[in-house]
């Protein structure tokens, strides 16, 4: 693999020094290049209580070799990738998304393009892209992930919203619940079956809910979006691949590492999304002193109710962590290391990898962490508040496997709720699970295959209960926990969680999946529905 | 007894004279091959292991292993028959695919001595998947997995094989040629996607049927991987990568496959630790049992077949198999021991390094799968070992 890299590598070099011969039509911001000063990506702020933005998702080879796809901010004429949309509680964000995806739409075309179809709502009209319809490469969708908002289409329903290409701008508003939780979340495509091509392509950046985070106040910040990028996403063998941060890859010993200057003995709030589509990151910051302590203030976009120390974070695909980091001391350098993750012997490898190299300097001025925006009265508890103390009224038990056709795939991916028969998700599923705005449920989720998965739910957070059956002490809420793989004998891994669909808010038809992305579009997800409360 | 005994040596005597006599043709007392394809990606061989041991305590003990000269991919699908001989005591040869370097390498099983190698077209890719193999007197026919194309090999003296041609198939949902069986003038294959197919051989060139339809199966995603064909030629078994060990039937007696009868042995829900993902199967040389390798259990079933009506009843499973690789690889091809009965003893090739030996006790209703002590003995030379077969073979 690291000759197919080296390999990929004569060929960006080649591509940059032909890069001025050859004058390419620019559709995707060029990247940065390895061994560059990583910077945050733009921020975008609401104003008055709202943030309008216009974003165009399209694509194209890059001269790095891998297939971009981005989301294209227009910022003062300059075309931005990715930007991060920063919002207060209670705020509105206005999001006219372009889909301009054009053909080819991978650097290696499927064997197999999959065309799906979401069935029409009844008496919708045709043609509306809040109608179902083909799900086809072209095609595409906005998740806000994690963000505790409505399933309907133009907030953050998946299911039936499918923008096509060269449609007009799709208008997604959405409104942050004013008891949302402050913390970072992030927005991604979530076309089924081609969720993986567009966010491996990229297609993913930053949204930050305001608000006070303890002890985060007047610290320089940092935004890191951990990316992925496959050489052929569309392969089910892995193959060569890179990790990148924020665009950059993180490709070392073979280049440089992405590098950050850090002021000497300065604490920083570091907000790290995994927007990879497969990566398990185990964070690590180490100093020439040594491996450091991080004070972990917020999961999945929400504050701990204490901090945890720890020197590894684990961050699921998808999950976020939010971080104080100590000052660097005087005189020393450091690096982030990801220490690489088991997967288990059918998972997918996920080494070690030195992701930024960190610098020291007496002279770094960083924008600080700004104060809790002016006091707005609570509107309500805060979101998910007496959770752990309410009595579930169901419980349920589910369950991810796979089978596979041969050792090296294509594997089938099943998440079932026990009893039922495991299946393949497709878009015109009925829902698997049916429940009533008010449940407080207690699902146990087992994993039954030889691979680590990602639980994640839409609309909601869940209070992580217990791990093996084992109650966790200091139950926090998610919206992606890890499960191991199962070893071939014993109990399976799991996790118990609670589910709160006491909001009215997200009664509707939504999803539930795990967030390793290939998984996703291979079938591991399924339907929830929740009914309104007079149901 | 003395009487007995100077019978036996006569007709002892009077074998390894028809022996002589007849080309290559076996005694019982011939010794018995269990012979792989090895698949290595760096250096692939066929590895000979003898058969030996008592009733009840079936050893195997290793040979050699012939290099073929070419080379392998370490995998693939579990259903794809990467080794061919004729079902006869007087097959010569042992043919082994190479999947990374495209060609087929004919082995003399009793030398055990490479003879040659034979390329199909420069379009033939089996570096996905590997590449399945099926034969009869006149032809050998490849399946490769990725350029989804068989080609045709007449079947010369010495183990010699000629590219006579290709032709390229269509699965219905996307997928690759994977297992391929023959019998008569019907070639029978899967495409790993649910769909199956069946040809008209009797010319050489596969030329198809126009029966290619999704099996049973595919509404559940049940998918045929291995596919084995009864002695007289009426029925195909399907061995389906299923959630539950699962078998469609085709009755083919009409010479197209008509469509598949499903039948799943055990409870999806209890099963999935026991038995899932069924993806190889093998009839008994009686065929009153159906073998079926549960890939993702490390498991085995044996399940009963009316040979006369194509129906299958639930017979018994294995317990784990010893020292599997590990809980997470796979089970590949099955292969038994004897030619006749039930066979006796049943390996397994196991996906990493090593073969399984199965004892196989039926009293009818009962059945028992009991992996012998001596199991598993390591397949070092293999990476990923996914195809066994013995010699002598299965009559069909």
């Amino acid at each position: 693999m690291r000759a197919i890299i080296k390999s990929g590598f004569l060929f960006l070099m080649c591509a940059v020094a032909c890069a001025g011969a050859s004058a390419q039509l620019q559709i995707c911001p060029p990247r940065p290049q390895p061994g560059t000063l990583v910077v945050n990506p733009l921020n975008l702020y609401s104003q008055n209580g709202v943030l309008s933005v216009n974003l165009t998702l399209q694509n194209q080879l890059g001269s790095d070799g891998f297939m971009h796809y981005c989301y294209v901010y227009l910022n003062q004429g300059q075309q931005v990738e990715a930007p991060t949309l920063r919002l207060n509680p209670g705020d509105r964000l206005e999001l006219n998304l372009t889909d301009n995806i054009q053909a080819p739409y991978n650097r290696y075309p499927p064997k197999m393009t999959m065309h799906m179809t979401v069935p029409h709502r009844p008496g919708a009209k045709p043609g509306d892209p809040c109608n179902g319809g083909m799900i086809m490469p072209s095609t595409t969708n906005l998740h806000f992930h994690g963000l505790n908002v409505p399933p309907v289409c133009h907030q953050d329903d998946v299911i039936y919203t499918l923008i096509q290409s060269g449609d007009p701008p799709f208008n997604y508003d959405v409104q942050i619940p004013a008891n949302d939780n402050p913390g970072m979340y992030w927005y991604h495509p979530h076309a089924h079956g081609f969720a993986t091509t567009q966010v491996d392509g990229g297609a993913a950046g930053a949204l930050i809910v305001e608000g006070n985070i303890p002890g985060t106040q007047g610290l320089p910040e940092r935004v890191f979006v951990i990316r992925q990028q496959f050489n052929n996403p569309n392969s089910w063998l892995p193959g060569p691949n890179q990790l990148t941060v924020n665009f950059q890859p993180a490709i070392f010993p073979e280049r440089q590492s992405p590098y950050i200057n850090m002021q000497y003995n300065q604490p920083e709030f570091w907000r790290i999304v995994n927007a990879s589509t497969q990566a398990f990151l185990t964070l690590q910051v180490q100093f020439t002193a040594g491996v450091q302590q991080l004070e972990v203030v917020a999961l999945d976009g929400v504050p701990l109710q204490t901090p945890i120390y720890q020197t590894e974070v684990d961050i699921p695909p998808a999950g976020r962590a939010e971080i104080v980091v100590p000052g660097i001391p005087q005189d020393q350098e450091g690096v982030v290391m990801t220490n690489g993750f088991d997967t288990g012997p059918v998972g997918n490898p996920n080494s070690p990898q030195q992701l930024i190299k960190i610098f020291g300097t007496d002279n770094q001025k960083l924008k600080v962490h700004p104060a809790p925006p002016p006091a707005k009265p609570p509107a309500d508890r805060p979101r998910f508040a007496g959770l752990l103390t309410q009595t579930p009224t169901t419980n349920r038990s589910l369950y991810f496997s796979e089978q596979t056709v041969g050792s090296n795939g294509p594997t089938q991916y099943f998440l079932t709720v026990n009893g039922q028969k495991p299946h393949v998700f497709h878009m015109d599923d009925p829902p698997a699970i049916t429940t009533n705005i008010g449940a407080v449920e207690d699902w146990t989720i087992e994993n039954r295959s030889g691979e680590a998965h990602a639980f994640h739910i839409h609309q909601l957070h869940f209070l992580l209960m217990a791990i093996n059956g084992v109650p966790v002490q200091n139950p926090e809420l998610y919206d992606t926990f890890t499960i191991p793989n199962w070893s071939g004998s014993g109990p399976y891994p799991s996790i118990t969680v609670r589910m709160d669909f006491r909001d009215p808010q997200i009664a509707g038809t939504f999803v539930y999946h795990c967030h390793i992305l290939d998984h996703e579009d291979g079938g591991m997800m399924a339907k929830i529905q929740v009914n309104p409360a007079n149901n | 007894m003395k009487k007995r005994f100077l019978l036996m040596v006569m007709g002892t005597f009077a074998l390894s004279l028809l022996a002589s006599a007849g080309e290559k043709t076996k005694t019982p007392d011939s010794p018995i091959y269990v012979m792989t394809n090895d698949d290595g990606q760096l250096h692939s061989y066929a590895s000979f292991y003898q058969a030996g041991g008592s009733q009840g305590a079936p050893t195997l003990t290793y040979l050699t292993s012939v290099n073929t000269q070419g080379l392998g991919i370490g995998g693939g699908f579990f259903g794809t028959p990467r080794l061919a001989m004729l079902p006869s005591s007087s097959a010569q040869c042992l043919y082994v695919s190479d999947a990374s370097s495209g060609d087929i390498a004919a082995i003399d099983i009793q030398t055990q001595q490479l003879v040659g190698n034979f390329a199909g077209s420069s379009n033939d890719n089996g570096t996905s998947n590997g590449i399945g193999l099926a034969m009869n007197q006149s032809y050998l026919y490849a399946g490769y997995t990725l350029s989804n194309t068989i080609a045709t090999f007449s079947v010369g003296a010495g183990c010699q094989l000629t590219f006579l041609g290709d032709i390229t198939v269509t699965p219905l949902n996307g997928g690759w040629v994977a297992g391929m069986a023959l019998n008569g003038n019907i070639l029978v294959v899967t495409y790993i996607d649910g769909s199956i197919q069946s040809f008209n051989i009797s010319n050489g060139i596969p030329l198809s049927n126009n029966d290619e339809q999704n099996a049973t199966g595919f509404a559940s995603a049940f998918f045929p991987d291995a596919v084995d064909i009864t002695q007289d030629g009426h029925f195909a078994i399907f061995a389906d990568s299923a959630i539950a060990t699962t078998v469609e039937v085709s009755d083919i007696s009409s010479g197209k496959l008509m469509p598949t009868v499903m039948y799943t042995l055990g409870d999806a829900a209890r099963s999935i630790t026991l038995a899932v993902n069924s993806a190889t199967v093998r009839l008994s040389p009686d065929q009153s049992l159906i073998y079926i390798g549960n890939s993702q259990s490390g498991t085995v079933t044996a399940a009963y077949f009316n040979k006369n009506t194509g129906k299958v009843l639930p017979g018994c499973t294995s317990k784990q198999l010893n020292n599997f690789y590990n809980p997470w690889s796979y089970i590949g091809e099955l292969a038994t021991r004897d030619t006749t009965g039930t066979g006796n003893v049943l390996y397994a090739a196991e996906f990493g390094s090593s073969i399984a030996i199965i004892n196989v006790n039926v009293t009818t209703p009962l059945c028992t799968l009991t992996e012998a002590v001596s199991s598993p003995i390591g397949d070092d030379f293999s990476p990923g070992l996914l195809s066994i077969q013995v010699f002598p073979p299965r009559p069909f």
